[in-house]
């Protein structure tokens, strides 16, 4: 990390005190004037629904000062102040579950969009319209992609069934949370909260006495036949997964940031090493992908969505189900999202470093 | 005493007086409805580009940006708004389209747009409103009686033009004279 000129830091003062404390973290004055502000926003709300709730008045500026210091150690912002947007809805974050990134918002708008274009394309005069759609989010943390999915596809849809699965119990409450909290600001339509589920499970497969693995519990959410696939009965038209895919060198050597590093649950983010026993030939960092894509095929999933950490493992991840649908003769197409230069451009992406997702697109036969 | 006089309990106003509270105007001058401001531009999405900053970096789950400013530029003019006033992305684009959208009307139609109206207006009533502070605090100094006759006169009239106070008849002038320059600019 390149070090701070002194001539910044000095700038950075001038301007306000409590600067150089989240230059620390920001590294560059524009971001860390902006962090300042939101944080000054929230010190200043806070006091005032403080002097509200108890009568005494804690001095906002001490509260402001605390926070910035919290931030120069790392801390992420979205923890100290509690919340993150994403898409239109207000995401409540705490210790123990994975921040919503911006790139998970662009592959979730993203599926959103392949789902309307494909009740687009039903729209025949021979065909029925769907009525209902059936989603599931593996490693769903804060429950931020199905919450999003809810928000933008509800008007669609008369019959909606997300199901939002973590390993995590801490993450598993603050999903509900969430639902609840953007239930009560208005964000989601009442709907939602029978809509939506949330449910523990082991998406590795090997369910034990205490987690059950993905498939035991998926019967009770996707028992009806959809459209598609009568005669397996339990289908599913979208699979969405952020799963962890950090390798343990990316982790350690300095490419992921030390905030992440420090403060963000390890379970969100690397594979752990326990988990990688039965294939060889399978980076310990892409175990989830060869389940996921397992269940994928196993539910017929029409879309599937899976977030990769660059683009050598979404190739991989290409890769991975080319080989696993070779026997089948499925009519299906892999591909990587964005890498089209218009979509790089308009989603923010970096040309040819950073997150990438692979979207996986079934033919309705 | 109450015996006496048993009907103080029983008589109840006619109208409740909730509603008089409500009804009581504090001036006497029937509020104007604003003028109707001219709709925002419509701005077509094909002369549009949509972009958002972020940073170069691997992002993903191995970085936590709070970065989120989007960026949009009107290809016709030529103008580029960047907007990172909020953490939300979708909450940016918003404020920046309207943004953009006041900054082509206001190159296109000059003084007959949007915001250049606004504006008149907001100066207008701020120098109306520094008038009336003006006029208040001269009677004060005058006495207890100007008071009560200038507050009289200036709510009858409606108009703060024209106003005869006790003393004082230069300042008012004054007073106009900024009102009327400011506004006209």
């Amino acid at each position: 990390m390149p070090r701070i000129p002194v001539s910044v830091l000095i700038q950075a003062h001038r301007q306000n005190p409590l600067l150089p404390l989240l230059l620390k973290e920001c590294r560059s004055l524009d971001s860390a004037r902006n962090e300042l502000r939101w944080l000054r926003e929230r010190a200043l709300r806070d006091s005032q629904s403080r002097t509200r709730l108890k009568g005494s008045r804690l001095g906002w500026r001490m509260r402001l000062r605390s926070m910035c210091l919290w931030r120069s150690r790392g801390f992420p912002l979205q923890y100290i102040l509690g919340d993150q947007p994403f898409g239109d809805l207000e995401i409540l974050c705490r210790r123990g579950a994975l921040i919503p990134r911006p790139e998970t918002e662009s592959y979730t708008l993203e599926a959103a969009r392949l789902i309307r274009q494909s009740l687009e394309n039903h729209h025949g005069p021979k065909l029925p319209r769907p009525r209902s759609l059936r989603v599931l989010d593996l490693c769903t943390g804060t429950g931020c992609i199905a919450l999003l999915l809810h928000a933008l596809l509800s008007s669609h849809f008369k019959d909606m069934t997300i199901l939002g699965v973590d390993i995590s119990p801490l993450a598993l409450d603050l999903a509900q949370k969430n639902l609840d909290h953007n239930i009560n600001h208005g964000l989601l339509s009442c709907r939602a909260s029978a809509d939506l589920h949330f449910q523990r499970a082991n998406v590795l497969g090997r369910g034990d006495d205490s987690i059950p693995a993905v498939e035991e519990i998926l019967p009770k959410y996707f028992s009806q036949p959809t459209v598609s696939s009568e005669s397996t009965g339990t289908g599913c038209d979208l699979l969405i997964s952020n799963p962890p895919y950090i390798s343990t060198s990316d982790f350690r050597d300095g490419t992921t940031a030390r905030s992440v590093r420090l403060f963000e649950p390890r379970l969100a983010l690397v594979p752990s090493a326990s988990d990688f026993t039965e294939n060889t030939y399978d980076r310990p960092e892409d175990i989830f992908y060869r389940h996921i894509l397992a269940l994928s095929l196993k539910l017929q999933a029409k879309i599937t969505v899976l977030e990769c950490g660059d683009m050598r493992q979404a190739v991989r991840v290409v890769e991975m189900y080319t080989a696993m649908i070779s026997s089948d003769l499925e009519d299906s197409s892999a591909e990587i999202w964005p890498s089209a230069e218009p979509d790089l451009a308009a989603n923010g992406f970096h040309p040819y470093d950073g997150s990438r997702c692979v979207i996986i697109k079934r033919q309705a036969k | 005493m109450l015996r006496l006089r048993p009907w103080l309990g029983l008589v109840k106003p006619t109208i409740p007086l909730s509603t008089l509270i409500a009804s009581r105007a504090f001036t006497q001058t029937p509020l104007l409805p604003e003028k109707p401001l001219p709709a925002r531009l419509k701005l077509n999405d094909a002369d549009l580009t949509v972009s958002y900053l972020k940073g170069t970096g691997p992002g993903g789950q191995k970085i936590n940006k709070t970065n989120s400013a989007v960026q949009i530029s009107h290809k016709p003019s030529g103008i580029v708004i960047k907007c990172q006033a909020t953490r939300s992305r979708s909450q940016n684009e918003k404020i920046a389209r309207s943004l953009l959208a006041d900054r082509v009307e206001a190159r296109e139609k000059g003084d007959k747009s949007r915001v250049a109206l606004k504006a008149a207006a907001a100066k207008k009533k701020k120098a109306s409103k520094v008038k009336k502070a003006k006029r208040k605090y001269r009677a004060l100094e005058n006495g207890e009686e100007g008071v009560a006759e200038d507050l009289e006169d200036g709510y009858e009239d409606g108009v703060e033009d024209e106003l005869e106070g006790e003393g004082g008849k230069e300042e008012v002038k004054k007073v106009g004279e900024v009102s009327q320059g400011s506004s006209g600019a």
